[in-house]
């Protein structure tokens, strides 16, 4: 993954984050993560700080992603020396740097973090092995934080994501806000946080309805820098 | 809230599932006569029962059987159907 580079004028072949067109304003600074153009400050970083701890929304759209399913596909994760989750619809730390997610029985996503490096090598493999299927992955991706969090999903998920019932490597597929998505809980720099997927196409729609309550309960959206350290 | 139990997530709402109509069995297409043939592919039992029929859970993409009372709408079980027919029939499908 690359390092975070500031850089104002846009890059005319990079993509742009699922959650930009929502996104605009004279204050937000921009950077090019993994050739996508990102929001990585919205605010001074105090602001940014106190938003976080009570309600705080990160786009990480950039984050690079890998999907791959079929029968053989467990077997093929283990030959490349992933670790994956035993247990269908869970998730696990593979290298310390990439997120494995295992949903239902054999299809996996992974998503490097910071410093992760697994997508790269898995998606540099070009031989084809029977029964293991690429699935292109073109998600929307967000991180909230904060003490508010559960009151932001009792507005949006009819499921109960309170740790007692939201296990530690619980992967749920439901629906947030009306669309499909993945929601599983993490603990990012020691602080527990949620994270999101959703189709690209609802990334700018996702992130309104994120910020319209996140503002709500007073906090807003953090940029990507405030994860990179 | 209505709850149906996805075999793969368990408990959800039933806004998360998508009806996909009755399961029926299809006549061999090789040896059936024409009006086997077009009653399966034109008439529909609308008469109330217990019924085995397509569901889907959208959020992970998970197509299962559920047998379905539609007089009482009560859901007696849900099971994914490998699980619980012979391999033709799934290649069937």
């Amino acid at each position: 993954m690359q390092a975070l580079t500031p850089n104002n004028a846009v890059k005319l072949d990079a993509k742009i984050s699922p959650a930009a067109p929502a996104q605009s304003g004279a204050s937000v600074q921009w950077a090019v993560v993994n050739d996508m153009q990102i929001a990585t400050a919205f605010a001074s970083a105090e602001v940014e700080q106190a938003r976080k701890k009570v309600l705080g929304v990160t786009d990480v759209s950039c984050f690079p992603r890998y999907g791959f399913k079929g029968p053989q596909a467990a077997q093929w994760a283990a030959d490349h020396e992933l670790a994956i989750p035993s247990s269908p619809n869970s998730w696990t730390l593979s290298d310390q740097k990439s997120l494995v997610l295992r949903l239902g029985g054999s299809e996996f996503v992974l998503e490097d973090q910071m410093g992760g490096v697994a997508c790269e090598k898995l998606s540099s493999i070009s031989a084809r092995v029977a029964g293991v299927y690429k699935v292109p992955r073109a998600d929307a991706a967000f991180i909230l934080s904060g003490s508010a969090v559960l009151n932001l999903f009792a507005e949006l998920c009819s499921l109960d994501l309170r740790p007692s019932a939201l296990l530690a490597n619980d992967v749920i597929m439901t629906q947030v806000a009306g669309i499909s998505a993945i929601v599983i809980r993490q603990t990012h720099n020691g602080e527990p946080v949620y994270r999101i997927w959703c189709d690209g196409t609802y990334g700018a729609y996702m992130w309104e309805t994120l910020i319209e309550i996140a503002v709500e309960l007073g906090g807003g959206a953090v940029g990507l820098a405030s994860y990179q350290h | 809230m209505k709850l149906l139990t996805c075999p793969m997530n368990g408990s959800r709402p039933l806004s998360e599932f998508i009806f996909g109509g009755e399961y029926r069995d299809a006549p061999d297409q090789k040896t059936c006569s024409d009006s086997e043939w077009a009653a399966y592919v034109h008439n529909r039992s609308g008469a109330p029962g217990d019924k085995k029929e397509w569901w889907y859970h959208s959020p992970s993409g998970t197509w299962f059987i559920a047998e379905r009372n539609t007089l009482s709408d009560k859901v007696s079980r849900t099971y994914l159907l490998s699980a619980n027919t012979n391999p033709t029939q799934e290649q069937a499908k």
